[in-house]
């Protein structure tokens, strides 16, 4: 019996009273490594596929850097393997009964639950986090999401009548996420009826090992696939016919920013620094710990993060204190970081909190939202009115109100900014994964030949064509409540169905757009806080306008080539849409029931700001209205470009709006479509964007946008039935014109 | 126990400045059983710790000299001798902190510890326990005669009443109730007393102690107390001078526990020796 070394080791801890190692076994993680001989492969309809002459990267542990297997790194037919077996999965999966996909989501829940020991000392090991936080937090979250799907699965049929799965999704994770990001993504996903194709680094060994455990759970092996690559593979993926959709989830750096009212500051850092005192960093398998570490390279960022701070003059406070060869990040407090420094700017790495006062609960708004990121906050007060007020102003996805990183399956998590703009979880997170019944399957077009540098770049000449004949068109851009003259001061002639001149529209410009935006800005504060009864309004308003100028819109769509019937029917199903719009305006928001939460969660719906339109060619006065209506109605500014050939219908409208309408709420800018495009694409503070107009168009308008990652929605140059009821004023308008906000509120007293 | 303090002057604005953040004292309550596991011989030296910190009570309607004699005894050896010459620790004066029954039963405890050798404070629980609903006249003469017969400790009820109207009175140690009451030592509660004590430091430089009772009966439980007291205090408050737990039968299961630890087997009842 080893009883004298533990005795007078006891005899000192008696003194002591210090914690000791809690450690977990690793040898189960081991054991499956070896039952793949610690060299994995890809994981493909349901069977390990490895690839010959493929090289490999090895598998190591963060803290001691030990190897522990080694993955292969894909290449381009691998990844087109895994998209042919999730294809003809696909069929087979998607037109099953909502109640088989959820058997077979439980089943996989169950089969988590029985191997959830493996499963969590595998993340913990091969991630280096601490194992608590996998085991007590992640595993759980992972089936409970599968559960929750299950049910959305099962009710499928009735609930989402009217949407279809969207077919094969891929999906590209970053080198540091977890393998619940990937879990939030793939069950809505599988729930609605899509098969999956995952991209993971290589080195991630724990996404494998889930899609082995759903592969061998029977009669469905391929609707998850797991290929690990590198991220050069990601557009090979979205290039794959049949890839509906690819989701991307970027790198999540772990720090967090604090901001703390002065009157309690002293206290606030007090406390902090008090349980900071507390954390046990140490290896991640070690139960007693609080945190692990994130690998050499997290470390490495943390340091420079420090040392930058620390030459700009901020105070870093470390609990405890590593030797710096350890593995180990303490966690570290940062604050007197001067507001104007790069470091303030900058993401804040794992495991530092940047801690910033303020005065005003105003000036916490502003310095809150003014980063680029907006994915969720945690706002702590004892009053609950300013608690509220500072929630509903935060531009972030997600407000816990005293409390914070709580995660729920039916809560949404998503973000604006550049936080991105998709969904997971609850509601919104399944209709990333469907689309209107009836819409056609997207044929993945990449025109190589398309110059992003180039296109809508010039601005063609216009020349004078002749005299108008009939009734000039109202004259301007409809920019700040009235017609201006555009920057440019020339004109387009816009011709008849004939061929003879109808008249001269202004040849808008960059910065005839920058105007307009600006004004959208300014409406736009004003337009948010109307009550929505105000809004339904305004908009019946401009439909009973628009009724009564109905001669005169029949006459322009007339001169363009339209029949009367038809004209006449366009202006009316005009003037009914802004009706139904008007009267669809609710402040949407419900209430979520959250599990092992007691209190409300709020799923709110806020206008997305400034909402950019290039409306299409078809149908020129209907769909410049059907388009316009939602994004009014819940609460968003417009800045409008009609249709090319026919715009004048589109000016008749503004003169109503000019009378009608709080300047800058609409604003309408026509010329170049190509150039207004680049214009608008490129535009960084245009909260969305939807384009109406050729492919290459829309393909421009996707790699512009990625610039401020503003939510677009295209074309791809196929027209839209705008009469008809689904495509013209379905649900799909609504859900795009407005973005969900979560909003916990933990009770208890 | 610690010099008597001096406290400070009552004042009543601390207390209507507090604010309890509920749902998050109930996460970190739960966090704080999961996360500290203590493991080996960890265990076993903050096992024999806690064993040092309890208050060894028995409160029954049929308390006599004899019960008493063997619970006076069993708080002078409270671990067998074996065991505790395994772990080295046989000459460290290993004994609970305190001895607690009933105030008429304090002169049979001090003589039974007195021919057991043994100089551990008698506690008496004192003022009508355990509703305090008896005239003050009366409470004050039951601690005084309980002092009188040998106690050096008196568990306090507070008058509830006083409580309700904020009429509150300092004290040495808070305890989370009498222990006789339907739901006692529970960790939100004790959170929300410990950052009490803290802030009470913080701002006057006066210790207080803390001691939970009621309910308190598995050795596991008795770890996450003492880590509890680590997490929100430190290790300054490990110590029977500032914290005591009040249990009866804790002690048993902790001494199976070590028993455990040393040999390798779970003990039978008729092992160890009763209290």
């Amino acid at each position: 019996m080893a009883a004298t070394r533990t005795a007078s080791r006891a005899c000192e801890i008696f003194t002591t009273l210090e914690y000791g190692p809690a450690p977990e076994s690793h040898a189960c993680a081991l054991a499956w490594l070896d039952t793949q001989d610690r060299h994995l492969g890809h994981y493909v309809n349901g069977q390990w596929l490895k690839p010959e002459h493929r090289s490999s990267v090895p598998c190591q542990d963060p803290i001691t850097g030990e190897n522990l297997a080694s993955c292969l790194q894909a290449q381009s037919e691998d990844v087109a393997a895994a998209v042919e077996a999730a294809r003809a999965s696909l069929e087979n999966w998607s037109t099953q009964p909502g109640a088989i996909r959820a058997q077979h989501l439980t089943r996989l829940a169950k089969v988590i639950q029985k191997h959830q020991r493996l499963l969590w000392t595998l993340e913990s090991l091969v991630t280096g986090r601490a194992v608590r936080e996998v085991r007590d937090r992640d595993v759980p979250l992972a089936q409970q999401l599968l559960q929750y799907h299950a049910v959305q699965a099962h009710t499928q049929e009735e609930a989402l009548a009217g949407w279809e799965p969207m077919g094969v999704i891929g999906l590209i994770l970053s080198p540091t996420f977890p393998f619940l990001d990937m879990m939030w993504r793939i069950c809505p996903a599988l729930a609605v009826g899509c098969t999956v194709v995952v991209l993971v680094p290589p080195a991630s060994p724990t996404p494998l090992l889930l899609a082995q455990l759903a592969g061998e759970l029977g009669p469905f092996p391929g609707i998850l696939n797991v290929i690990s690559g590198p991220a050069s593979l990601g557009p090979v993926l979205a290039a794959q016919p049949g890839v509906q959709k690819v989701a991307f989830c970027g790198a999540i750096e772990g720090g967090l920013r604090l901001l703390i009212q002065e009157a309690v500051w002293d206290e606030t850092m007090r406390r902090l620094q008090e349980r900071m005192g507390r954390l046990r960093c140490g290896h991640g398998l070690d139960g007693a710990v609080d945190m692990g570490a994130r690998g050499a390279a997290a470390r490495d960022l943390a340091q420079r993060y420090v040392s930058e701070a620390q030459s700009q003059g901020a105070q870093v406070f470390q609990a405890g204190s590593e030797p710096s060869d350890s593995p180990f990040f303490p966690p570290t407090l940062v604050s007197d970081l001067p507001p104007a420094s790069p470091c303030t700017q900058a993401e804040v790495p794992w495991p530092l909190v940047v801690a910033s006062p303020f005065r005003t609960a105003k000036e916490a708004l502003a310095v809150a939202n003014g980063t680029p990121r907006g994915g969720s906050a945690s706002v702590w007060s004892e009053r609950l009115g300013q608690a509220l007020e500072l929630a509903y102003g935060l531009q972030v996805g997600t407000v816990w109100i005293n409390a914070h990183g709580l995660r729920d399956p039916a809560v949404p998590m998503g973000g604006c900014k550049e936080s991105g703009s998709s969904w997971h979880g609850g509601q919104d997170g399944l209709y990333e994964y469907l689309r209107p019944s009836g819409t056609p399957a997207w044929i993945p077009y990449l025109s190589k030949t398309l110059n992003y540098d180039a296109f809508g770049l010039a601005l063609p000449s216009t020349l004078p064509a002749g005299p108008e004949t009939g009734p000039a068109p109202p004259y301007g851009l409809f920019v700040g409540g009235r017609f201006q003259a555009p920057g440019a001061r020339s004109s387009r002639p816009i011709r008849d169905s004939q061929g003879s001149l109808q008249g001269y529209v202004a040849e808008g410009g960059a910065k005839d757009i920058r105007g307009a935006v600006e004004a959208a800005h300014q409406a736009a504060p004003g337009w948010m806080s109307q009550s929505p009864a105000a809004r339904a309004a305004l908009l019946w308003a401009l439909a009973a306008a628009l009724q009564r100028r109905e001669p005169n819109l029949v006459s322009r769509l007339e001169r363009h080539g339209v029949e009367l019937k038809v004209a006449k029917a366009e202006v009316e199903l005009s003037v009914k849409r802004l009706r139904a719009w008007g009267a669809r305006v609710q402040a949407q928001g419900c209430a979520l029931q959250v599990a092992e939460l007691r209190g409300p969660v709020l799923r709110l719906r806020e206008p997305l700001g400034v909402l950019a339109i290039v409306c299409p060619d078809e149908w020129p006065l209907l769909a410049f209205v059907s388009l316009l209506a939602p994004a009014l109605a819940h609460g968003n500014t417009v800045v409008l470009v009609p249709s090319g050939a026919c715009p004048i219908p589109a000016l008749e409208v503004c003169q109503e709006m000019a009378t009608l309408l709080p300047a800058g709420l609409v604003n309408v800018v026509t010329g170049d479509r190509d150039h207004l495009t680049r214009c608008l694409a490129l535009h960084q503070d245009i909260q969305a964007l939807w384009y109406f107009g050729s492919a290459q168009g829309s393909q421009f308008v996707e790699w512009a946008s990625a610039g401020n990652l503003k939510p677009v929605w295209v074309n791809r140059g196929c027209p839209r039935a705008w009469d008809q009821e689904a495509e013209g004023a379905g649900p799909e308008l609504g859900r795009r014109a407005a973005r969900t906000k979560a909003l916990w509120l933990p009770m208890g007293d | 126990m610690s010099a008597h303090q001096q406290g400070t002057e009552l004042d009543l604005s601390w207390i209507s400045k507090i604010q309890v953040n509920k749902p998050a004292v109930l996460r970190r309550a739960e966090q704080i059983q999961a996360r500290r596991p203590v493991k080996k011989e960890w265990q076993a030296a903050w096992l024999l710790k806690a064993v040092t910190c309890i208050d060894l009570t028995t409160l029954s309607g049929d308390d006599t000299a004899s019960n008493i004699q063997r619970l006076c005894y069993k708080a002078k050896y409270p671990i067998r001798e074996d065991l505790l010459k395994a772990l080295n620790m046989h000459d460290k004066g290993i004994t609970t902190a305190a001895v607690c029954v009933y105030p008429a039963r304090v002169c049979d405890a001090v003589r039974a510890l007195k021919a057991a050798g043994c100089d551990i404070p008698v506690a008496s629980v004192a003022t009508g326990f355990p509703a305090a609903q008896t005239h003050l006249k009366t409470r004050l003469e039951e601690i005084r005669l309980a002092v009188e017969d040998g106690a050096t400790e008196i568990d306090v009820v507070i008058n509830r009443t006083l409580v309700l109207t904020g009429q509150w009175k300092g004290s040495d140690f808070i305890k989370t109730s009498t222990g006789k009451e339907t739901v006692n030592a529970t960790f939100p509660v004790a959170i929300v007393m410990l950052r009490a004590i803290r802030d009470f430091f913080w701002k006057t430089g006066n210790k207080v102690g803390f001691k939970p009772a009621g309910g308190i009966r598995s050795a596991k439980d008795s770890l996450v107390w003492l880590s509890l007291i680590k997490e929100e205090l430190g290790d300054e408050w490990m110590k029977p001078e500032l914290f005591r737990i009040g249990a009866s039968t804790l002690l048993a299961d902790i001494e199976r526990q070590i028993y455990h630890h040393v040999t390798g087997r779970y003990a039978a009842y008729h092992d160890l020796p009763m209290s």
